[in-house]
């Protein structure tokens, strides 16, 4: 039974969380009477939903699947999109008395039929996960009978957090999915990289693969956005793994790495600085001479471009004071964006981010004293972005509130945001919005309008 | 061959009962919901309940590890509690239980109850509402939340005690279904003051929801709503209205709860239903209908006219949750609509006569219907209705796809004509 989460979810080498928590299980606590994040079923779906051949099947009561599904930005090329189905079993209470893996059986049974998926994810989830149903069992018997993988997912939110998850779904692809097949001779080129963390919200990857294919890289498999089963399968045939914007999957390339020989490094394509580095850091790592030089060339090309486009966005945001809180990886990289842009980044949050996450944004930050922000609890932020007269926070949607009930410009950057960030057109469409959302005159007056605040 | 035991739940069309309860609690004024389960639970409604009332949403958890899955959650449910009244002050905490919690067998209305009396906390109220997600929908979470509220306030000293004081506006109490919008609630606050009356809305998320920015900026807990000071009076109003279909259970507790007289309506929509209510509201009151109602039932009469042609051979579907789809199909039955399907997650003998079919289910149903002229469901159905190439009137519970809905009413003769009106251009259109 898989009640507790594997030990070894919590004693990552790569992931630096594990030198700072004394107690391992650090990463999962989380305080009773607040707001806290996601569950590790969350963090799983995440990861495993933009496949968009596989079914992701919710063993759970109804809360879990169905008081919110349907509401991720990942995209896809391909009109029928199963990740746009939420699938759950509904355990109801005959099942919690009777037992549900027979529902779960002849449910899976059905899907199958009807949607011909390449693969099933089985998500355990708490209620089940107390009762001890074994989706391990069923789901060997399914994948036996059906012929296709059929996977469990041990995701029971007590477990842990959306960062646990992620985790979880690395080690399902891991143990079921990656080196069960071989790429077709003509999809090896020389240049070959999977990009693992990357979901496609808005677009984003596509404006990467961009970016990477013009560069002279080709990406094999995308652990997972807009992805098929087929490629992760055999991604573990490309030259290298580069891990984009999610510690949590480190976890994944570790594994790889000591499976298959597949190095890895980390990268992140938000900002024309990250973005050059990111593409800079693929090529020394393949060790091409000749892709280094036309990766060079064609990055020298981009930036100039990109930097004539905003011009005028960076000539009235040089300045400009910005309150960030997002999680991990964009805690730095989103700091090299805006410092792209000239403005100052006040300060950052870094709940979520590991020590190297800080040196990393201590690296980069140019005034040297850049507020890293530990506790994201509404009132501190505002508090925080008063003090500091900030010009604008970028947040996740849950802080929309927070910022514009206060009167402060805000910019969703996470999974709500409106446009893809990614890349170099996402640095254009990053400056255009912080530059029309700062610039924006109904914050004024409102203010005006409302003397107690 | 396809396999005849589906077994699965294709896009829901139900929501947890624990997500029915936290919604009430919202309706409360200066409130914080504490969802007692994992962190998932919590997260999930939270960010939902954001995106379709786009207003900051207080949701908490008690965060429950595997140990507290295992061993028992007392500890964090006490100290779940405890920190929300040392960082937030709230009047009110709404416990809403989980799965989880419930499996587990604690019996946390005793927790509670021993944890208020062993603590001196000085705010006045902690409600719990009992809503194991693998029993009871939406709906029933809703109404069992508010029958604990009104159990708290019944009962006690407070009801035995208390002299019907001789003020000059009289109150009376209005429960309203989940299905309200914030606009809803507003509408018909707004009609009962017509008649010299005092609503006092229960909940209220009218006042709390509705979207206004509160003059005190940001709020940690919910910026307005039923106030602690009107629910203690409840017992002093003249007497009872109880609006849903899904409220029709409650009826009775409820008369017994408050002791006053309860006047019950499935739904206050379209023009025969209006006209009860507002009947019973003059009556009730000796006042006379006021001209501004008068004339929008006449305009409703001139609206139901103008759109019927519309709807002349189309068929719709409709999958909503029950008292939404009771609303609806009221209307749509008096233009006589053609309503080829209904859909809810609960199956009802009353209404079951206006549909040609009636079934208990999920959105996928729907890709039985893909001739249907218009589609009549919340964002999870845009789906079905993009891919049929089907206009999509979109209603009920999430709406996180468009803005706006909150704004939005159907009740009362103005609601009507609002719904007809809609649904004929939607009509035109596709
Ligand atoms: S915390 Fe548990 S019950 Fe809640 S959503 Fe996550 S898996 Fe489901």
């Amino acid at each position: 039974m898989h009640i507790t989460a594997k030990e070894e979810y919590f004693d990552e080498p790569a992931c630096e969380h594990n030198g700072v928590a004394k107690d391992k299980k650090a990463c999962k606590t989380a305080t009773p009477g607040s707001s806290t994040g996601g569950c590790a079923l969350d963090g799983a779906y995440i990861v495993l939903s933009p496949i968009k051949d596989a079914l992701n099947i919710v063993h759970a009561p109804i809360n879990c699947l169905g008081n919110s599904y349907n509401q991720r930005t990942s995209e896809t090329t391909q009109r029928e999109n199963y990740y746009m189905y939420g699938f759950t079993t509904a355990i109801n209470e005959n099942d919690l008395i009777f037992g549900s893996e027979d529902k779960l059986r002849q449910g899976v049974i059905y899907v199958f039929n009807r949607f011909k998926p390449k693969a099933v994810f089985i998500y355990n989830t708490c209620v089940p996960a107390l009762t001890g149903e074994d989706i391990e069992g069923v789901s060997k018997e399914l994948a036996a009978k059906l012929k296709i993988p059929v996977v469990p997912v041990f995701s029971q939110g007590f477990s842990g957090n959306k960062n646990l998850g992620n985790k979880i779904a690395g080690d399902a692809l891991f143990t079921h999915i990656i080196g069960r097949k071989e790429p077709e001779i003509d999809l090896l080129s020389d240049y070959n990289i999977n990009l693992i963390g990357e979901y496609n919200i808005r677009g984003e990857l596509f404006l990467i693969k961009k970016a990477l294919k013009q560069a002279g890289i080709n990406v094999l498999s995308t652990i997972t956005g807009d992805s098929t089963i087929e490629e992760i399968m055999y991604s573990h045939k490309a030259g290298l793994n580069v891990v984009v914007c999610s510690k949590a999957l480190i976890y994944l390339a570790r594994k790889m790495k000591e499976k298959y020989g597949l190095p890895y490094i980390e990268g992140s394509f938000f900002g024309l600085t990250s973005t050059n580095k990111a593409i800079m850091d693929i090529v020394n790592s393949i060790g091409d001479y000749e892709l280094t030089c036309s990766a060079k060339k064609y990055i020298k090309i981009r930036t100039r471009n990109t930097e004539e486009n905003i011009y005028e966005y960076k000539r009235f945001l040089t300045g400009k004071k910005a309150l960030l809180y997002t999680g991990g990886v964009k805690s730095w990289s989103l700091v090299s964006a805006l410092n792209d842009l000239g403005m100052k980044v006040i300060a950052t949050g870094v709940k979520k981010s590991t020590e190297e996450d800080k040196l990393r944004i201590k690296e980069i930050d140019g005034n040297g004293n850049i507020i890293m922000l530990d506790n994201g609890n509404p009132v501190n932020l505002i508090k925080i972005a008063r003090e500091e007269q900030v010009d604008i926070i970028l947040a996740g949607g849950r802080n929309q509130y927070t910022a514009i009930k206060s009167l402060i410009p805000f910019l969703d950057v996470n999974q709500e945001r409106f446009n893809p960030y990614t890349s170099y057109e996402g640095m254009e469409f990053l400056a255009k919005q912080i530059y029309f959302e700062i610039k924006n005159p109904l914050f004024k007056l409102l203010k005006e309008s409302n003397i107690n605040l | 061959m396809m396999n005849p035991i589906k077994n699965m739940e294709i896009n829901p069309l139900q929501a947890s009962s624990s997500l029915g309860a936290a919604m009430f609690f919202l309706g409360i004024n200066n409130a914080v919901v504490l969802m007692h389960g994992a962190v998932g639970c919590a997260s999930f409604d939270k960010v939902t309940l954001t995106k379709h009332f786009r207003e900051n949403i207080p949701i908490v958890t008690t965060a429950l590890n595997e140990y507290g899955a295992i061993l028992g959650g007392t500890d964090f449910l006490t100290s779940g509690i405890k920190n929300i009244y040392e960082k937030m002050k709230p009047d009110f905490i709404g416990i809403a239980s989980s799965g989880l919690t419930e499996t587990s067998g604690e019996d946390i209305a005793c927790i509670i109850r021993d944890f208020k009396e062993k603590q001196d906390l000085p705010f006045s109220k902690i409600i719990y509402a009992g809503t194991p997600d693998y029993k009871g929908s939406l709906e029933d979470g809703y109404m069992k939340a508010m029958l604990a509220l009104l159990e708290d306030f019944s009962g006690k000293e407070t009801y035995k005690t208390f002299k019907k004081s001789k003020k000059l506006t009289k109150s009376i109490n209005v429960f309203c279904p989940v299905s309200f919008t914030p606009q809803d609630f507003l509408e018909l606050r707004e009609a009962v003051g017509y008649f010299d009356l005092k609503p006092v809305m229960i909940p209220d998320l009218g006042l709390s929801l509705d979207g206004h920015l509160d003059e005190r900026g940001y709020l940690q807990t919910t910026a307005d709503g039923l106030g602690i000071k009107d629910m203690e009076n409840i017992h002093n109003s003249e007497f009872n209205i109880v609006i849903g279909l899904s409220l029709g259970n409650a009826v009775k507790s409820i008369s017994e709860l408050t002791g006053l007289a309860t006047y019950y309506f499935p739904n206050v929509c379209g023009l025969k239903n209006s006209d009860k209510l507002f009947n019973l509201l003059s009556e009730l009151s000796g006042k006379e209908i006021p001209e501004k109602y008068k004339r929008q039932r006449r305009q409703l009469m001139d609206a139901y006219l103008d759109t019927h042609f519309y709807f002349l051979g189309k068929d719709i579907a409709l999958a909503l949750g029950i008292d939404l789809l009771d609303s609806f199909s009221m209307i749509y039955s008096e233009m006589g609509a053609n309503l080829k399907i209904g859909i809810s997650t609960k199956f009802s003998d009353d209404i079951k006569y206006r549909f040609l079919n009636f079934c208990e289910g999920d959105l996928d149903l729907l890709d039985n219907y893909r001739n249907v002229d218009l589609i009549v469901s919340n964002s999870n159905a845009g789906f079905y209705a993009k891919d049929f190439r089907i206009p999509l009137l979109r209603a009920g519970f999430p709406l996180i796809d468009e803005i706006g809905h909150g704004y939005k009413h159907y009740i009362l003769y103005r609601g009507a004509v609002n719904l007809a009106v809609e649904s004929a251009n939607l009509l035109n259109k596709g």
